[in-house]
């Protein structure tokens, strides 16, 4: 036998001294119950959890016991969490962590999370788990500190970085970890420096676009498990063969777990879905016409057409967006030309003329009829400022909310939210990652064009612990690219009601590439009506054919358990 | 550990430091702490400090445990479970204060009867296997320091007659001094824990090495290609090997001398089972 055996001798010293000196000794009583202590503290096994009987008073799902489970046993402490959203995966990461801990494997720790997500970690491990962990602060040093929890961002910068990896964590955990996705950045050369004994990477959604997007996650975890880049790219982009595809989903289900709500059992509240269609006033449909107008126009300072299908989408948003976007154009643009400058001259004399947002004075209505708390989701910062601004003028207490926050700033929102204000206005930053499941009205006042963020909004809302349906109301202007867009994507393929996560599924069955490069596509370079009408029936064609394959996929995948 | 266990553990631990308890068996318990446990649990060095600087009364905190949360609504206090931080700090107080016993079988001999008491060195230890798991077991060696005999299962064996076990020498008994010193007596146990070890399954071991080869065996193929490996490259294989090595750790959780009188019955071990395990008495493992 080759194990090595390493006995502790610091018990024996202070024993000697005590027969040398005749004592002190200990209390009988005393001495048995350091016994029984030990004894009740063995661990009997190697496999099974010890953790649930530590925490009697958080009662965690099958799925999350299971999952931790699974990462102990079968992946080796080294696993993608990637349930969908709001099924709970801080739950099975804290498990996993605590189970390590109980088991003396693990003592330092390193949990990397999105800056607006750090003290909401630090209470549940702290509440929920009874693990001490403490979010960094510039006055601590890395080593200091057992179990930390620091934003990417900063662990990432130096001299920070240069600690970090100074320090031999036993665990590390990296929450939203989609944003590892891509192996030419800063964020994922950091993470693969990282010594990662024990580690769980956490995401809702590993893979967004891209096939090579779940090898990058992968490969920083377990490097090789899917072969080199070279040879992963020839065997899964060119050959779209089935057999090859299911070969690809049984390694990675040996590194991922994935519970989908279906799966779960659990009883899940409803969605429902509202469409709000709103009618420009004339001089707003005024303002968005004169962008449209640009289209056909081949004037070379606007040939770039995603810039003016942003104009589009901002002229539905709000009139502070365009002008916002319009002023930055100015401030960027070295030379200006003649017709630059009419062109600016144009847009500002349509932009004094709005004296309504129709789409916000539909909100305050829908707002004061909902007679609750709402949240409401827009893409654009200065659409957020006049709302806020715009709520308050009828009597309407709001807070913002967006990613540039710092993290205490960000807590006191949600608290404000919570305790005192009834809207809650965040921008895209703002909705990942907080929990805000006290709330279930969402208003989409604005639409991304990348389904999964809009996901991960109404993940905000409907996750476990929502008691109460969850009613989403989607605004659109009539008549314009938004109308579109909802009508193809979200009500051909029913977005909203699908359930969670399944999209990004059926994304991946083709190689699809990125949803937006298609929008662009079919409202920016279509030349009539006509040609945009065909190429969204392609689109919506191409994923309800996606998604009859990945449907006889699952039955087949089913059978083996693979995505369990 | 149930809630009724934790109860009567908590009774037994602050009875055993001179606390005064208003016990609510199944409920909860009132505890006036001693100065010394005020210190040991409440985390208030200042005001200790404080006191003593100044020499101030000192006034010790009341601290109420429940352990039955339905039970007890009414009562503030802490909340008590196997798994809350508190528990923790007690059990970490009773393994620090209940390291190291000195004590004496008393025969009630009589002023005729002189009996001499023989010492025992008593280790109870906590044995590791880890890997990227990992699995305890609990082990009671006692060793006779006049004959060199060796015993299992000897804190249970000195648990049946515990009741005459004092801590002070009784009356007309004396001890023998140890032919054995206490400290190669330490090693002999050492050295049979090490036989005995080595005699055990490894399959543990063999199967945590196999899957540290499986995952090197990856991480060579996927940096196969780069002359000069980057630094990642070494870090993972490092990680790798902290991750999954197998290692054993016997670490003692406490023990001390016991002196036995002559004629008690000690199951020991056949003086050749030192050698030759297989000879050994049959025993229950612990």
């Amino acid at each position: 036998m080759s194990v090595s055996i390493h006995f502790d001798t610091s018990w024996q010293e202070p024993f000697l001294k005590r027969l040398e000196d005749d004592g002190p000794w200990s209390n009988r009583q005393l001495y048995n119950l350091a016994i029984e202590v030990e004894k009740h503290l063995l661990i009997p096994e190697f496999e099974g959890l010890q953790a649930p009987k530590f925490l009697p008073q958080l009662k965690p799902l099958p799925h999350q016991l299971d999952a931790a489970q699974q990462v102990i046993e079968n992946m080796n402490g080294k696993a993608i969490l990637a349930d969908e959203v709001g099924l709970g995966k801080t739950i099975e990461a804290g498990l996993i962590l605590k189970e390590y801990m109980i088991r003396g494997l693990v003592k330092k720790v390193l949990i990397l999370v999105p800056a607006s997500l750090v003290s909401q970690w630090v209470m549940e491990l702290n509440s929920k788990f009874h693990i001490p962990a403490i979010a960094y602060k510039k006055s601590y040093s890395w080593e200091s500190i057992d179990v930390v929890v620091s934003s990417l961002d900063t662990a990432k910068k130096s001299p920070h970085k240069e600690a970090i990896l100074e320090q031999s964590y036993d665990f590390i955990i990296i929450d939203e970890a989609h944003k590892l996705k891509n192996h030419k950045t800063k964020n994922y050369e950091f993470v693969q420096n990282l010594k990662k004994k024990f580690c769980l990477l956490l995401t809702a959604t590993p893979i967004q676009n891209k096939i090579e997007e779940i090898f990058n996650l992968v490969s920083l975890l377990k490097p090789g498990h899917l072969g080199r880049y070279e040879d992963f790219l020839d065997a899964y982009k060119k050959d779209k063969d089935k057999l090859n595809d299911l070969h690809l989903k049984e390694l990675v289900n040996k590194v991922m777990i994935r519970n989908r709500r279906q799966d779960t059992k659990i009883e899940w509240t409803k969605r429902k879905v509202e469409t709000v269609l709103i009618d420009f006033t004339p001089e707003e449909r005024a303002l968005y016409d004169l962008f449209t107008s640009y289209h056909t126009n081949s004037e070379s300072f606007l040939s770039n057409s995603f810039a003016l299908l942003t104009l589009q989408r901002e002229a539905c948003s709000s009139r502070e967006a365009v002008y916002y976007t319009i002023k930055n154009m100015l401030e960027k643009k070295e030379e200006s030309s003649p017709l630059f400058e009419q062109f600016v001259e144009k847009v500002m004399e349509k932009v004094n003329n709005i004296t309504v947002n129709s789409k916000a004075k539909k909100a305050v209505e829908l707002i004061q009829s909902i007679n609750d708390k709402v949240i409401i989701f827009t893409e654009y910062r200065a659409t957020q400022l006049y709302l806020q601004w715009f709520l308050k003028q009828h009597g309407i207490t709001s807070v913002p909310f967006r990613g540039g926050f710092k993290r205490g700033k960000k807590d006191w929102m949600k608290e404000l939210f919570q305790n005192h204000a009834q809207v809650f206005i965040a921008t895209e930053a703002g909705g990942e990652g907080i929990n805000l499941q006290f709330c279930n009205h969402i208003i989409n006042f604005d639409l991304p064009w990348n389904p999964m963020r809009l996901e991960q909004r109404i993940g905000r809302v409907h996750r476990l612990g929502q008691e109460k349906d969850v009613h989403i109301y989607n605004f659109a202007t009539k008549n314009t690219v938004e109308e579109h867009i909802l009508k193809l994507l979200y009500e051909k393929i029913d977005l909203f009601e699908r359930v969670i996560g399944e999209l990004d599924d059926i994304l991946t069955k083709l190689d699809f590439g990125k949803m937006e490069d298609h929008l662009i596509d079919i409202f920016g370079h279509s030349m009539s009506e006509g040609e945009m009408r065909i190429k969204m029936e392609n689109l919506s064609s191409m994923i309800e054919f996606a998604q009859s394959v990945k449907e006889n996929d699952y039955r087949e995948a089913a059978g083996d358990s693979l995505l369990s | 550990m149930k809630q009724q266990e934790i109860h009567s553990f908590l009774n037994q631990f602050f009875t055993a430091n001179d606390c005064e308890i208003e016990n609510h068996p199944g409920q909860y318990l009132s505890v006036q702490l001693t100065i010394d446990m005020d210190k040991a649990l409440m985390n208030r060095p200042f005001y200790w400090h404080y006191v003593e600087k100044t020499g101030g009364v000192p006034n010790p905190q009341k601290l109420t445990l429940i352990t039955d949360y339905e039970k007890a609504k009414e009562i503030k206090g802490e909340l008590i479970h196997f798994g809350s931080p508190r528990l923790h700090q007690i059990f970490a107080i009773s393994k620090r204060l209940g390291g190291f016993i000195r004590l004496f079988e008393d025969q009630h001999a009589s002023i005729s009867s002189n009996i001499p008491l023989i010492p025992w060195l008593c280790i109870n230890m906590k044995i590791s296997y880890c890997c990227d798991r990992k699995k305890d077991s609990f082990r009671s060696i006692g060793l006779n320091l006049i004959n060199g005999a060796m015993a299992e299962n000897f804190q249970d064996q000195l648990n049946s007659f515990q009741n005459q076990l004092v801590a002070k020498i009784p009356d007309f008994c004396f001890t023998l001094s140890p032919l054995i010193k206490p400290q190669s007596g330490l090693r002999r146990i050492e050295q049979y824990i090490t036989n005995d070890i080595e005699k055990d399954d490894h399959s543990w071991a063999d199967e945590a090495r196999k899957r540290w080869q499986e995952d090197e065996k990856l991480l060579n193929h996927f940096y196969e290609d780069m002359e000069e490996k980057p630094e990642s490259y070494y870090s993972e294989k490092e990680a790798l090997q902290e991750q999954y090595e197998p290692k054993i750790t016997v670490s003692i959780i406490n023990g001390g001398i016991f002196y036995l009188a002559k004629q008690r019955e000690i199951a020991t071990l056949a003086p050749t089972s030192l050698y030759k395990p297989s000879n050994r008495m049959p025993i229950k493992k612990g």
